[in-house]
């Protein structure tokens, strides 16, 4: 597997329109495959994936670049690179043997003619059509049919072998069948083989690697995802692979990503200017979570319209990852989003470049906790030093706790909270980023230790049964920041007055989330499909007094302390985003910035912060919040992270380095 | 048509039995028929129309000697309705072949190549839609000689649908075919023996099928304005000439007749040679 075969170099493909005209269907595609690799091209119709299975079997010649068989270039169709077709193209007034006969009477004439019967014979026996040999296609079965077309791909000893949806038009049954057929003769024959398909299963169960092709026009590769499930496999027995479903949820959350930017790009997307504001149809992205709370309010009490945005549209992502790729690539004008997010992303955190973004208010703070499973409660472990104990007696176990996003509050909570108890939350546990609404599922099932996350599926599990709180807001850092409102550095320069009007209707709605007075409204208001779409008595505010007398000092830790609106909580603050940014830097998930002082700066819109609260009539929010105190009592000293991080006692091997940022400027 | 379906096992071998079951099938096209032939004998009977009633064809000498004894020939062109009739086909047989042969090799070719059928598609598009009487003084004129002439005519009427039915097959040769020759690297010759006529054949047949009832149309129409050939035409109108309306009667059932067994004919070469398509 170290050789490539197959280079595919900068390749453009483009299309003339009947009308005039090119269509781009493919973009800057480059992809080396090696001798012996299964390789799934996967995307949605008409991405182009078709195309490039034809190019490289040189059915079709790119526009741009060149693909390479063995360091040549692929000029022309050939037998070394046979491609087996989606409806199977056998030759109907042809018998099985004959249709065979004649791809094997082509490519290798020069040998008796007794020798060619032979393989051909052996070509029908490998996939078991010996009794139908001599029997015409239209009298065959569509999974015979298929058989019959890679029996004849095979017959020429390609040195690569091309799939174009070979089992799209099977029944499931059949599907199956040949595709463990297929991997066997595969791995016998040590195939190098190209798929394409739209099946998600088929793409995990046979590849090696898959690439995820991008929505035209100018498609690309979106990813190259690698399998790395064992051979043998077993269709039946992949599923149980720890790999198999988050290589499957990673292929679903890009294909749906796709669609999204599809749906996206069919909508209309002028700027719409009125009311002195540069922007009034923004694209609002959240997730559902109490802490959503304020971006309802503002929809539903028509505050954005009160503040001049007319056409605010909120869009629902299941994961902070759809937030993430929506702002890189423009879906979204501005979000809801973890506190950390903002000086992650500027860091470059996400693995792309380091794109600024900018945050001018938090929008709620607490409302998280941690949570356990009832299968090691039931075992005794109802408290950290339990459970660091429990680590101790069961080593050999994966222990995996769930959180939602490395740059969430939850993940960095969690992490210090374990850091601090002893625990090494890299070594001794294994945290892994799960969308909050499948973490119960994952509790229930015990494929998980426990959690960090937010309201309302924090308390979830120790209502319905399923888990224990061990710690909440108050026992780590009670206050701390939980979402703020994040926007591109480069919109919030193009739309001033936008930003400002959009950070008052947000601060707005907060002041009216803080009155608990409106809680049960809050309660029924996200309780609404759109919102949250769960029952509304499972969406809590109450203070943690209301709860005491339900039970024991769990339920009080467990109560979510959502803060919304008050002194001091709503303005974004530097001595917080520099004490997340240690602390992401101490996990390795970003280097701690040599330049954070100029990254503070323009993360922390202080003044749009400042302004909306003036024209609100809130100056007396424009205060600074001081320190900060979490529950080990170490003391942050915001002028020396340096010192801070190298005092941690458990911690990665963090670097330090300059986060080369463009200057501001429009986008 | 009746079907002379094999004998089910298990089944009455009494043939009485069985035209019994199966008089679903020839009882209705013989009423019909039988009805026709009923209404025509009444018709004539009473004088409403002037053609003689078919029984005449029996009772009237002239037309019975000619039903009785096909295989006469007094020389000249007193000759037995089989005889006739082989003249006909004979110059059919001819015409047909040379606008098959030709018909098939001009529309391969222009089904492989778009420009040259965008060349002549008008022209041939024009030229189909002359009747075959009209290419008669033309082919008079060109020939000065009445055997090629009508040869011609059969020839120039029936190549038409040979031509457009062989090139529509060639460009409905499916892509699949044409990816997996070019994938196989076959050559010209191999592609057009393996893929090109295997795959355009039932269009090929179409055309032929098509075309030999229209040239059987076009030896009528030619032998008639052609006078002193032997032919069923020429049988006909010489009938016409000398009021033998019996005669005439007589020569058309025959035309319809072996008209009829071409087209037959055909079909079963179709279903002979393209089988399963």
């Amino acid at each position: 597997m170290t050789t490539s075969l197959v280079d595919v170099r900068a390749i453009d493909k483009s299309f003339d329109l009947r009308g005039g005209g090119t269509y781009l269907a493919l973009k800057g595609i480059d992809l080396e495959i090696h001798k012996g690799e299964f390789i799934s091209l996967i995307g949605h119709s008409g991405c182009g994936k078709s195309t490039l299975l034809n190019m490289i079997a040189g059915l079709d010649l790119p526009t741009e670049g060149v693909v390479l068989l063995e360091g040549e270039a692929v000029k022309r169709p050939g037998p070394d690179k046979m491609v087996v077709f989606q409806n199977y193209s056998l030759l109907p007034w042809l018998t099985v043997r004959e249709n065979i006969g004649l791809a094997i009477d082509e490519v290798m004439g020069d040998l008796p003619r007794a020798e060619r019967n032979a393989i051909v014979q052996e070509h029908i026996e490998m996939v078991g059509l010996g009794p139908a040999a001599d029997r015409l296609p239209l009298q065959l079965s569509g999974g015979m049919r298929q058989r019959v077309a890679i029996a004849r791909a095979l017959a020429i000893r390609p040195k690569l072998l091309l799939l174009d949806e070979p089992f799209g038009a099977l029944d499931a049954l059949t599907r199956g069948n040949l595709q463990e057929k297929l991997m066997q003769i595969c791995n016998e024959h040590e195939l190098t083989a190209v798929m394409v398909t739209h099946d998600v299963d088929e793409a995990v169960l046979l590849s090696d690697r898959i690439v995820m092709l991008t929505n035209g026009p100018g498609s690309g590769i979106g990813g190259i995802l690698e399998v790395d499930i064992p051979r043998p496999r077993a269709r039946l027995e992949v599923v149980h692979h720890p790999s198999y479903y988050s290589l499957r949820s990673e292929i679903i959350y890009f294909l749906n990503r796709q669609k999204r930017v599809k749906q996206w790009r069919a909508r209309p997307h002028q700027t719409v200017a009125r009311h002195g504001l540069e922007k009034v149809n923004l694209d609002l992205g959240f997730l559902p979570l109490a802490a959503s709370a304020p971006l309802a309010v503002a929809e539903a009490h028509g505050l954005f319209a009160k503040h001049g945005l007319d056409e605010v549209q909120l869009i629902r992502e299941p994961t902070w990852r759809g937030i993430v790729d929506g702002l890189v690539d423009g879906t979204l004008d501005a979000s809801l989003m973890p506190a950390g997010m903002p000086t992650w992303m500027t860091a470059g955190g996400h693995g792309g470049t380091p794109l600024p973004i900018v945050t001018s208010l938090t929008l709620s703070r607490n409302g998280n906790g941690i949570t356990l499973g009832r299968r090691l409660a039931e075992q005794g472990v109802r408290t950290v030093d339990d459970y660091r104990a429990y680590l101790k007696s069961h080593e050999r176990e994966p222990h995996t706790m769930g959180i939602v996003h490395q740059a969430s509050m939850h993940n960095l909570l969690l992490r210090y909270w374990l850091a601090a108890n002893g625990i090494d939350p890299d070594k001794d546990v294994h945290l892994q980023a799960l969308p909050p609404a499948q973490m119960l599922a994952d509790l229930k099932d015990g494929s998980i230790d426990g959690y960090c996350v937010g309201a309302p599926w924090l308390d979830r599990a120790t209502r319905d049964g399923h888990g224990i709180a061990v710690a909440g807001d108050l026992a780590i850092w009670p206050g701390h920041p939980g979402k703020v409102l994040g926007v591109r550095e480069d919109w919030a320069i193009t739309y001033p007055n936008t930003h400002i009007a959009l950070t008052k209707a947000l601060l707005e709605a907060c002041q009216y989330c803080a009155d608990p007075a409106h809680w049960a409204e809050l309660s029924e208001l996200l309780s609404d499909r759109r919102y949250l779409g769960i029952k509304p008595e499972l969406i809590r505010f109450s203070e943690a007094s209301a709860d005491v007398e339900r039970g024991g000092p769990e339920s009080e830790a467990a109560v979510p302390h959502h803060l919304f609106f008050g002194d001091g909580l709503n303005r974004p603050s530097r001595t917080e985003h520099l004490w997340m940014m240690t602390q992401m830097a101490r996990w390795g998930d970003i280097p701690l910035p040599r330049n954070w002082v100029e990254i503070l700066e323009r993360v922390c819109q202080v003044g749009v912060f400042s302004t909306a609260a003036r024209e609100l009539g809130l100056e007396a929010l424009s205060y600074q919040r001081q320190g900060i105190a979490l529950f080990d009592g170490q003391p942050f000293d915001a002028d020396d992270p340096i010192s801070y991080l190298n005092a941690q006692v458990i911690k990665r091997d963090f670097s330090i380095a300059e986060i080369p940022l463009a200057p501001p400027r429009r986008g | 048509m009746v079907p002379t379906s094999s004998r089910r096992p298990g089944a009455s071998s009494s043939p009485l039995r069985w035209l019994a079951r199966s008089s679903g099938n020839w009882l209705p096209p013989l009423l019909g028929i039988g009805g026709f032939l009923l209404l025509w004998q009444i018709l004539s009977s009473l004088q409403l129309i002037a053609l003689p009633a078919p029984s005449s064809l029996f009772t009237e000498e002239r037309t019975r000697n000619l039903i009785l004894y096909p295989f006469y020939d007094r020389g000249g062109l007193d000759k037995g309705l089989f005889w006739q009739t082989m003249a006909s086909l004979s110059r059919v047989a001819q015409g047909y072949t040379l606008a098959a042969l030709v018909g098939i090799a001009v529309g391969i070719t222009i089904g492989l190549k778009p420009a040259i059928n965008r060349a002549f598609d008008p022209l041939f598009q024009f030229l189909r839609m002359v009747a075959p009487l009209a290419w008669v003084p033309i082919a008079l004129v060109l020939f000065q000689n009445n055997q090629p002439a009508a040869i011609f005519v059969i020839f120039i009427t029936a190549i038409w649908p040979i031509l457009i039915n062989t090139a529509e097959g060639v460009r409905q040769i499916p892509q699949d075919y044409r990816n997996v020759a070019l994938v196989l690297q076959m050559s010209n010759r191999r592609f057009f023996t393996k893929v090109l006529i295997p795959s355009a054949l039932p269009y090929i047949f179409t055309g032929l099928r098509i075309s030999i009832g229209l040239a059987w149309l076009a030896i009528i129409a030619a032998e008639i304005v052609m006078p002193g050939t032997l032919g069923i035409g020429f049988f006909i109108w010489d009938a016409y000439q000398q009021n033998y309306v019996g005669e005439i009667v007589l020569g058309v059932i025959w035309i319809g007749a072996i008209g009829l067994i071409l087209d037959r004919l055909m079909a079963w070469l179709q279903t002979r040679i393209s089988p399963g398509q």
